[in-house]
């Protein structure tokens, strides 16, 4: 299959500091992408650099097979980006913001209103039409970003942490759209996100940290690779649980009675418990998730990472 | 085409939906022409057409820079970054932030010559009020121009308002608009030749006054014309340096606001001391 974006051997340096250490990349044609990693990873770096706004340190960055430092305009012309930090046009209404998009790639004039609509009913804003965009809310801001960034139907569309700071309904209708665009329009998405849940629609993850990528597959080999389903066990008698765990060999950590097991197969340890049913109150089973894989390889919880970040901030 | 007109008219309604800085734009030329009418009573046989052409000509200047402090606007809130990521042509938005200036220099003007036919001032050929429209258009370009180089190399809003002063005041006092060259010091006299706004009022002013057609000498005694080593700077000349002016400057803009690196702004947004970079 066809790359829409390679990414050879990319290194950025912001003066003396590397935030991206010589990376190299595919992603196929039709597919989406989910770039992941803590905060100062050096994901929004790469999107930015990929999407011809910053200048690469070194490297070969190439989309849809043209090259994003000498075919610039090209690049351009194939490509849709929701950056990370708001670029709306703040003293316009919603609906000039929108127009102005569709100017600036060539909607036909005849389709502009249409999709127009289509877009607003995507992230559920058309009362909010003729709104001046600085008297809207934070979340409903990002969400005309987002509606934006889905007017003209690029051939790779770059969300940079589209949903932040979003209501849990509107993002799932959101990704609900992206996922449709990418089937039918066969679009490539590159993302990113730091709603580990969000990525699990992803063809192939990348997870970056310090500006190196340490891991890259599907989510279902990641998972497979790094992490292990666990079974949570609410005992009414932990010596005697202790004692089966431990004639079994299962790695498990326990507060008090509840306990998490770490099984290879669930099946194996229900089979094994059926005949203990007297020790167990409650048993949850959980799959390995991508948040756990995130763990697992950058040692943080990214959410961790997060609330660290915004207290810096403060 | 369709870009070029769309962002003109982005322009022009976020200038208009400023309320104070429409208001205060439009009315700055009545404030201005009060203050000069003082001055230029003392000094010319037609002082109306005098003073007309040199509160035309500083407005158009004035407002053209301060126009392009909203190039900076946009860079600082984002907006420019949605704009370059497109494949709209960097002189196409050149050309949208060129008009805007020059249309409001029109709005400007427009009124002042109204009431300066009110107030007595005839033109004997009916084309002057069109040519120097077209003057007037030009000249919101060749400033615009001007400014949208300054804009991209500060890329910082306050720097910005340092640098404007910096350039605008110099500019405006050392052009024969408010103090006639003939009677400043020589030193400030040389310094004056290499400002394009003398050139563009000595040009304006010819028009205006109806005075291109008139022998050199008279021309010099009047103040629109010069003599620099030996060589008479007719208001003919003047328009071609002007517009010599005009494209360097938007060689000059167009060359760094291509060139601009989003990856140094972030920084110049929080960092003030940074400026140049
Ligand atoms: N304009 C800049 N100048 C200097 N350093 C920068 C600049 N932009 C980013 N950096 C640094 O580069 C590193 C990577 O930043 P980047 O914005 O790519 O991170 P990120 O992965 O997108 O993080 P987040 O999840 O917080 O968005 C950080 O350490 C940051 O401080
Ligand atoms: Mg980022």
């Amino acid at each position: 299959m066809k790359n829409a974006i390679e990414v050879k051997n990319f290194t950025k340096q912001y003066g003396q500091f590397t935030a991206v250490k010589n990376i190299s990349f595919n992603v196929a044609e039709g597919s989406i992408f989910a770039f992941l990693g803590p905060n100062g990873a050096g994901k929004s770096t790469t999107i930015n650099t990929l999407v011809t706004i910053f200048d690469k340190t070194s490297g070969t960055l190439l989309i849809d097979g043209k090259d994003t430092t000498t075919q610039k305009d090209a690049v351009r012309a194939a490509i849709g980006v929701v950056f990370q930090d708001s670029t709306l046009d703040t003293k316009m209404t919603v609906d000039e913001n929108l127009k102005m998009h569709c100017c600036f790639y060539a909607v036909p004039k005849n389709e502009v209103a249409e999709r127009i609509d289509f877009a607003l009913g995507i992230v559920d804003l058309q009362k909010w039409r003729n709104a001046i965009v600085s008297s809207l809310s934070g979340g409903m801001k990002r969400r005309v970003e987002i509606a934006r960034g889905l007017l003209h139907k690029p051939k790779v569309l770059f969300l940079d942490e589209p949903t932040t700071g979003l209501d849990p309904q509107t993002r799932a209708h959101i990704w609900d759209y992206i996922v449709k665009l990418q089937r039918d329009e066969n679009m490539t998405i590159f993302l990113t996100t730091h709603y580990m849940d969000e990525a699990e629609i992803s063809h192939m993850a990348a997870i970056i940290d310090n500006g190196e990528i340490v891991a890259m597959d599907t989510p279902f080999n990641l998972k497979k690779k790094y992490t292990k389903d666990k079974a949570y066990i609410n005992t009414s008698n932990s010596t005697e649980l202790e004692c089966f765990l431990q004639k079994h060999n299962f790695v498990y950590k326990n507060k008090g009675t509840h306990y998490s097991i770490e099984v290879d197969n669930i099946s194996t340890l229900l089979d094994l418990l059926s005949d203990q049913k007297r020790f167990i109150g409650e048993l949850e089973v959980k799959k390995g998730t991508l948040n756990d894989v995130f763990i697992a390889i950058t040692g943080k919880d990214i959410r961790q990472a997060d609330m660290g970040n915004k207290e810096d901030k403060v | 085409m369709r870009v070029i007109v769309s962002l003109w008219v982005r322009n022009l309604k976020t200038f208009a939906r400023n309320r104070v800085q429409l208001i205060f734009t439009l009315i700055a030329p009545f404030f201005f022409m009060y203050i000069f009418s003082s001055i230029f009573s003392l000094q010319s046989d037609n002082p109306m057409s005098y003073m007309l052409a040199g509160i035309i000509i500083v407005n158009a200047f004035g407002t053209a820079l301060a126009l392009s402090s909203s190039t900076i606007t946009d860079i600082v809130s984002g907006f420019m970054k949605e704009v370059l990521v497109s494949p709209v042509k960097r002189s196409h938005i050149a050309v949208g932030q060129l008009l805007a200036a020059a249309t409001i220099a029109v709005a400007q003007s427009v009124p002042v010559m109204i009431l300066g036919w009110f107030l007595g001032l005839r033109y004997t050929n009916v084309f002057t009020p069109l040519f120097a429209l077209v003057a007037i258009i030009a000249i919101g370009f060749v400033f615009g121009g001007l400014g949208l180089f300054l804009a991209s190399v500060v890329k910082n809003a306050q720097t910005y308002q340092v640098v404007g002063m910096v350039v605008q005041m110099p500019m405006m006092f050392l052009c024969g608009a408010y103090v006639p060259l003939a009677i400043l010091p020589a030193a400030l006299q040389k310094i004056a030749y290499f400002n394009p706004l003398t050139y563009t009022i000595a040009f304006f002013r010819a028009v205006i006054l109806e005075k291109m057609g008139l022998p050199k000498g008279e021309m010099v005694a009047e103040g629109i014309a010069f003599e620099i080593g030996g060589f008479t700077i007719t208001p003919l000349i003047s328009m071609f340096i002007v517009i010599a002016f005009g494209a360097l400057f938007l060689t000059l803009s167009a060359i760094v606001f291509t060139r601009v690196d989003f990856s140094r702004i972030n920084r110049t947004k929080l960092n003030d001391a940074d400026i140049f970079s």
